[in-house]
């Protein structure tokens, strides 16, 4: 039996304007000059999800959804890399990776050649706030999936040499990151907007980091922190929800909660101000092909009453029509691509507008994504442009929901900060709800241009003197002295005095 | 091999009017359409926090649902496929015309997908960019891309604006109407482009040279991205001269699936596409056959901002239409699907001689491209790399793969299909790859025939016959040698 609920999608929203049709030019042309009107909108189903809490802890959900012969599950850990010590960046994340590795009865190759077999996949990472692990698989195949999931999960080994193989294979693909300048602009800029608080390091850690991780420091973040009553799982698809909770109960039910109290998952950045002074800083990286620019400053959390007029108010600047794109890339052709990001997460999580240019056009990228927050702030958005651009969320956010994937991901999300599951039926009307003035007031509070900081990331001497002309302060580190290890950014000369344990 | 994935998300979009739109393309990226392999693995833009990639899997008899639907070709020899698919009230629009990079102007390399961003700007009866008014502000996308063979326009709307979107694409079909201000402007976007995806990333360069070097006479040796010297070589009369030789009805194939009723699409068909004119003159086509290549070719290249080394070695195979390719996919599959997969396990995870090795059948109209990329883990040389992708080779060459092996390969190349399905535009892009490479939309049904009657014999068949050394290209791309002594600029 399906169960579901029905959520009317307000898309036919536009009223198209005259003043769109190059009307002017109507010679002998087809049929006609100006394009149809739609039709009345139709509706979408949103499929509803249910629940159990078992009695060790562990927070069961599931999605019924028909259509595809497919079901998805996951393991979500309600922590991730934010509780990476400041030592030890990408401890999360290795440990994480680790848990298809390897358990008491299967090796790695075993488990992957046991899902892939199937033609499946597994996965497992952490993420900031949340780690995770999943399969999917043929519906018929759900019960031997999960069965290797829990085994995962519960009874990884963490083998020395599987974890030497990963830690080298993630150094490796740290310096070839490292190497492209979005990617150095994105990490600096993190650095810059939390220091040495969580979130402010490299997710997956750098090169030193991941060096100084032990085995006991993963085996301890595991048994700390991979409990049911710290755990959600998710199964959506093609499955009727009792068997989905059999299933369960079958190889998770036992899954004993451990007599230590858990501790408050999520810290606090403490009363840190994070939009304390607002730096401008160039990493010259003179091999660089292009300069990648970085805006950013502290965004909101997701819990934050503001938090729809936050994703409205990103989208006026995001997109292909947003207003930054529109700018640099549609105006003055300055960038392939430009957009915008509010990263919101269980903490205030970063807000980032960001460009690649070639390395002359630099500064004047930097200052036109400058200009567009500050514009955002000061003057009142129409209504005409704002009706489209809840458009493109709402469209988004259904065909996001249009994939089985897309669907089991939201509404994990949900459940991993404890919010109703029921807002995505609520997400239209929540975005609908959000009006100019609440943009206004939204990038008015959140997204002063004045407390932003700058990162640049290119061929300095291309951009550096008119960077100078623009902004005060303008500091340089040469990527060779470049330290993600550190809130300061700079390698001290001596490199021996690295943050000890 | 999950990677960390911590950049904002915005760094990530590829947005519209991409090249290698594969990536814009949802999660997606057929074979088929690839124009080149990815060295670099790409971080998905999952939007959350939590990147979590679903697998699927199929055991023993795979049942891919049947894709039914309806064809038609109009008097201007327009080719119409839909498909009805009422789940959502979605609707996925698609528009291939049969140009592609191979088609650029002489002394234009890039041209045509120069040219496709153009189609975004005026048209008879639309400003600049009102394509854009009609998908994205109201909810739905568009974007296109632009490969070796086609040109691929597409947008996914709430299916009651379908008879808006037949009417724009019929006008855009119908003529051009872009400025200079225009031109200039959006070559410059492409030039960002090209640096974006060729030059700043460590391996952009590396996929470059190697579609540059692969081909000694056809077309395909050249970049679809193109050139900054030809890009700029580009004029404005270029731009006519090229929708007149191109987009015209006889050229084109209208992909229509989701929510519709097809009695009412064929009377907006007839309103808006059937009135357009067919040309009178003959359509261009490349003739120009790729040699067989006689001997094993070599090459280095050092690039800037390489922090380690990489080799890609190519092979000649036969075009996508050829009765070997579903073996050769196939081929690809053991070699390089999953962490189960023949390379990432000899190479990454046994040997741990590569930070990551890929193989790709680029599968191509006139001629195929079998690629093998590895870049090297730390400390470890090319040399070492190629003599490791080599004998993985020669081991599917001396031995036939295990029956689990292909049964694996070929649940995982099903349930990819079954994953690109789910939507509508995964669905138009099977029926429009079916109808424009393979010549024939039942494909999409009958495919998986073939590929189930692929047996271990052809694997190892299509081994030892596509993979020798006479028919091998191997590109080392390595850091530019440290400098003797100071720049002296």
């Amino acid at each position: 039996m399906r169960v579901s609920r029905k959520v009317f999608l307000v898309l036919a929203v536009l009223v198209l304007e005259l003043s769109f049709f190059a009307g002017d030019q109507a010679q002998a042309q087809p049929p006609q000059a100006t394009p149809p009107p739609p039709a009345a909108p139709r509706s979408l189903q949103i499929p509803r999800a249910v629940e159990q809490t078992f009695t060790n802890g562990l927070r069961v959900i599931v999605i019924e959804r028909a259509g595809t012969p497919l079901v998805s599950a996951q393991l979500i850990i309600k922590n991730g890399a934010e509780v990476d010590p400041p030592s030890l960046a990408g401890l999360a994340h290795l440990t994480a990776s680790l848990l298809t590795l390897g358990t008491r009865t299967r090796t790695a190759t075993q488990i992957a050649e046991a899902i892939e077999a199937l033609g499946g996949s597994q996965s497992s990472e952490a993420g900031w706030d949340a780690s995770a692990a999943s399969v999917g698989v043929m519906s018929s195949k759900i019960s031997p999936a999960l069965e290797i999931l829990a085994d995962a999960v519960r009874h990884p080994t963490f083998k020395a040499d599987e974890i030497e193989r990963l830690r080298q294979q993630y150094i490796d693909y740290l310096n070839v990151q490292l190497s492209e300048p979005g990617a150095i602009a994105s990490f600096v800029a993190a650095r810059v907007l939390y220091g040495a608080a969580p979130y402010g390091h490299p997710l997956g850690g750098t090169p030193e980091s991941l060096t100084r991780i032990k085995r006991a420091d993963i085996v301890g973040l595991h048994r700390n922190l991979y409990r049911p009553d710290n755990a959600i799982l998710m199964i959506g698809g093609d499955i009727r929800a009792d068997l989905a909770f059999s299933f369960a109960r079958k190889y998770f039910g036992d899954w004993k909660r451990p007599a230590l109290r858990l501790r408050p998952s999520g810290q606090q950045h403490a009363g840190r101000s994070l939009n304390g002074k607002a730096r401008v800083l160039v990493i010259d990286k003179p091999d660089a092909e292009q300069a990648a620019i970085v805006v950013t400053r502290a965004g909101i959390s997701r819990r934050d009453p503001d938090y729809f007029s936050g994703i409205v108010t990103n989208s006026v600047l995001d997109g292909y029509s947003g207003r930054l794109n529109q700018e640099i890339r549609i105006k003055r052709g300055l960038s392939y691509s430009v957009g915008s990001g509010l990263d919101s997460r269980r903490e205030v999580g970063p807000f980032v507008a960001s460009a690649q240019t070639r390395n002359d056009a630099g500064a004047q990228v930097a200052e036109l994504l400058l200009g567009e927050l500050n514009r955002l702030a000061t003057a009142p958005i129409s209504e005409t442009e704002l009706v489209p651009r809840k458009a493109v969320l709402v469209g988004n956010f259904s065909r996001e929901l249009e994939q089985l994937n897309g669907l089991v991901n939201d509404v994990g999300f949900l459940a991993m900060l404890g919010l109703s599951l029921d807002e995505t039926n609520q997400f239209v009307n929540n975005v609908q709800a959000v009006s100019a003035s609440d943009v206004q007031r939204f990038a008015a509070t959140h997204l002063k241009a004045g407390e932003a900081s700058i990162v640049v990331v290119g061929n300095a001497k291309e951009f550096l003197p008119q960077l100078k002309k623009q902004f005060k302060g303008v500091e340089v580190i040469p990527i060779a002295e470049l330290d993600l290890n550190s809130a300061g950014l700079r390698k001290s000369r001596t490199r021996a005095s690295k943050i000890g344990r | 091999m999950p990677v960390p994935m911590d950049l904002p998300r915005a760094m990530h979009k590829t947005f519209v009017r991409d090249k290698e739109a594969c990536a814009s393309f949802r999660k997606t990226c057929p074979q088929s359409l690839r124009r080149l392999s990815r060295l670099r693995r790409i971080s998905v833009p999952a939007g959350l926090l939590l990147l979590l990639v679903a697998g699927q899997s199929v055991s023993g008899q795979v049942k891919m649902p049947r894709l039914d639907f309806h064809e038609r070709t109009l008097a201007n020899g327009l080719r119409i496929v839909s498909a009805e698919n009422r789940t959502s009230p979605t609707v996925a629009i698609q528009v291939w015309y049969h140009v592609g990079s191979k088609d650029d102007p002489a002394g234009r390399s890039g041209f045509a997908h120069l040219f496709e961003h153009m189609m975004f700007k005026s048209t008879r009866n639309m400003k600049s960019e009102m394509m854009d008014r009609l998908t994205e502000d109201i909810g739905g996308f568009d974007n296109a891309f632009t490969n070796d063979d086609t040109t691929v326009y597409y947008e996914v709307v709430p299916s009651n604006y379908l008879e808006t979107l037949l009417w724009a694409e019929a006008d855009r079909l119908s003529g051009l109407n872009v400025d200079a201000q225009n031109f200039k402007s959006e070559r410059d976007v492409v030039k960002e482009e090209y640096r974006q995806t060729v030059l700043a990333p460590p391996y952009g360069r590396l996929d470059y040279f190697l579609q540059q070097k692969s081909f000694t006479a056809h077309p395909y040796k050249r970049p679809t991205i193109g050139s900054i010297e030809d890009l700029n070589a580009a004029a404005l009369a270029d731009v006519q001269a090229f929708h007149a030789s191109f987009y015209r009805p006889d050229n084109a194939t209208l992909v229509v699936v989701g929510d519709f009723d097809q009695q009412q699409l064929d009377t907006w068909i007839d309103k808006y596409l059937q009135p357009i004119a067919k040309p009178g003159s003959p359509l261009p086509r490349v003739t120009v056959k790729e040699p067989q290549r006689k001997k094993e070719v070599r090459f280095t290249e050092n690039g800037p901002n390489v922090p380690l080394p990489a080799v890609g070695i190519t092979y000649l195979t036969p075009p996508i239409t050829d009765a070997d390719a579903e073996s050769l996919r196939v081929a690809q599959t053991i070699l390089s699907a999953g962490e189960s997969s023949r390379l990432y396990h000899a190479l990454v995870y046994e040997q741990q001689i590569a930070q990551s090795a890929s193989a790709t059948a680029n599968l191509l109209e006139d001629v195929g491209l079998f690629h093998l990329n590895a870049i090297a883990a730390s400390g470890r040389k090319p040399e070492d790399v190629e003599a490791s992708l080599l004998a993985e080779v020669k081991k599917m060459q001396d031995a036939p793969v295990s029956q689990a092996e292909l049964d694996k390969a070929i649940n995982q190349i099903v349930t990819s299909q079954l994953l690109e399905r789910e939507t509508n535009d995964g669905k138009a892009l099977a029926l429009g790859t079916a109808t424009v490479l393979l010549g024939d939309p039942n494909r999409v049904n009958t495919d998986l025939v073939r590929l189930q009657a692929v047996s271990t014999a052809d694997v190892q068949r299509v081994m030892k016959k596509y993979f020798n050394s006479e028919n091998r290209l191997v590109l080392y791309y390595l850091p530019e040698p440290a400098k003797s002594k100071p720049e002296g600029r």
